[in-house]
């Protein structure tokens, strides 16, 4: 980390609401009461998150579907005007350098979100493609706030904002005035719950801009208050993402993994033109296999796993932990990590080395929890 | 206002000591509770574990990370607190009285004392952390 940590529209609020911690070279609010509290809102209610320290890119010109077809893997052509998809940016290896969603909001006109800790790498390395193409790159995150409004009454929520019904599908991004506000309402997120996640337009990082952001955050809470909504800080948004069975980048992904490999088969297309960069990785170990594959389990015996403990299978170590914690929702310890493919199915019983103590775990595919309980696909 | 009891013993690893007859009672201090926040877990070792002094000895979960617990006296492990099982919140709400995490028979008593900071030095020390 080098210099000052940056700060987003909505520090104040945090700062005087909330416990700061430094992440990915921003200074975040951790949690504002309880991490517990707040994930167990996303689950039963909602929960409102400040994500305005990941990175907005606005991809524009000619050419910007070729370009983008060329560094990315998902099949960008398909996306439709107004519609959003998730996406890996991949190394010549096919290793992955970020995963991000990206909006197409015109024929030609596309929103990139990636990583906070990324946004550097990923910036020149978009400007060093982009050379070859008739495409304008501009970094937006400065006049763009971006705020997630997470759990089974996000939708109610934002349709009261917004004085009608909101009946946008998922994984589409228009035009919606909240509050008085203008913004693009995406309909998309990172907790396993529905929502959004809403683009304050024309907001200008500085007094006044800040000072419009606040006032909207505020107003999500003020009519959110009847629905149940919390503030969360970004220590419920990892535990819920974690929950919902979601890749970070640093953990489960990373320059030396491939998507395939990290089993988030639905960021990558094989039917594309142009071949995108890392192509030939992807396609290689979508046909002939992989070394590694991502699982998830569940604990049985006591102990909360973390990052980079051992996986053993009958004492022998097969694999490492990628991300791990307690559950709010199960109430045990949950995580995810490397093993090589076809040694366990679900079901299996595992072992994680838990700082020299031996515990038993068991193989699950994620969601983590019970998805007719929980998250957007769960029984009305 | 970090709450820094006077008649206790104090840890760099922020365990405090009670001395109570030939037994000493150890846990963690408020300012690591605090510090933690939000404790899911808490687990030592076996009673009848003996232990170096600033052997690691356990180990304490909050939400956000794994924390090893450090044993500040030399002895043997006579009773852990076994409300902490299900209850790892009581850390948290009663640091240094219900949130008790073990005690321990000890075998180099003034010695390893003598190392441990009184209240004064441990407020300077984690004034200057």
């Amino acid at each position: 980390m080098n210099g000052e940590l940056q700060r987003t529209h909505l520090y104040d609020w945090h700062k005087q609401h909330g416990d700061l911690v430094p992440f990915g070279g921003w200074e975040m609010p951790v949690r504002y009461s309880d991490i517990r509290e707040e994930h167990m809102a996303v689950r039963n209610s909602v929960g409102l998150f400040d994500t305005s320290h990941m990175t907005r890119y606005v991809i524009s010109g000619s050419q910007a579907v070729d370009f983008l077809q060329r560094v990315t893997t998902n099949n960008v052509r398909k996306l439709a005007i107004n519609g959003g998809h998730y996406s890996t940016c991949l190394n010549e290896k096919g290793g992955v350098r970020d995963d991000l969603m990206l909006y197409r909001i015109g024929e030609a006109e596309f929103i990139w979100v990636t990583n906070a800790a990324n946004g550097p790498k990923i910036h020149a390395h978009l400007l060093n493609h982009a050379k070859d193409y008739d495409v304008t790159i501009t970094d937006r995150s400065r006049d763009i706030v971006m705020i997630a409004v997470q759990g089974p009454n996000a939708m109610p929520l934002l349709s009261k904002m917004a004085g009608k019904q909101i009946d946008y599908g998922r994984f589409t991004c228009n035009p919606v005035r909240l509050a008085g506000y203008d913004t693009y309402l995406c309909r998309t997120g990172y907790t396993g719950e529905d929502g959004g996640e809403i683009l304050l337009l024309d907001t200008p990082y500085g007094d006044e801009g800040n000072a419009k952001a606040i006032g909207f955050w505020e107003e999500i809470l003020r009519e959110g208050d009847e629905f149940g909504i919390h503030p969360c800080g970004l220590g419920a948004r990892d535990s819920t993402r974690l929950e919902a069975g979601f890749v970070l980048y640093g953990h489960e992904l990373n320059e030396e993994t491939s998507p395939i490999e990290a089993a988030i088969p639905y960021a990558v297309k094989l039917k594309v033109e142009p071949h995108y960069i890392g192509y030939d990785t992807v396609y290689r170990h979508k046909k002939e296999g992989v070394s590694k594959k991502r699982i998830g389990f569940v604990m049985i015996d006591r102990g909360i796993p973390r990052e980079e403990y051992p996986i053993l299978l009958d004492g022998t170590q097969i694999g490492v932990t990628t991300s791990g914690g307690l559950s709010p929702v199960l109430k045990t310890g949950i995580g995810m990590g490397y093993v090589p493919p076809d040694t366990v199915k679900e079901g299996d019983i595992i072992e994680i080395d838990i700082k020299g103590r031996i515990r038993k775990a068991k193989v699950k595919k994620w969601p983590f929890y019970d998805p007719d309980e929980y998250g957007a696909t769960r029984s009305q | 206002m970090t709450e820094i009891p006077s008649d206790l013993k104090y840890s760099r690893e922020h365990e405090w000591v009670k001395v109570e007859n030939d037994i000493v009672i150890v846990g963690i201090t408020d300012y690591a509770q605090n510090s933690l926040h939000e404790i899911t877990y808490v687990e030592i070792n076996e009673v009848g574990t003996t232990l170096e002094a600033n052997q690691e000895c356990g180990l304490v979960e909050s939400m956000k990370a794994s924390s090893d617990i450090f044993t500040p006296l030399a002895g043997e492990i006579v009773e852990v607190n076994s409300k902490l099982e299900d209850s790892p919140e009581l850390v948290n709400e009663s640091p240094y009285g219900e949130g008790w995490m073990f005690k321990i028979k000890p075998s180099n008593l003034d010695a390893d004392l003598a190392a441990l900071m009184d209240s004064d030095a441990y407020r300077e020390y984690i004034e200057s952390l």
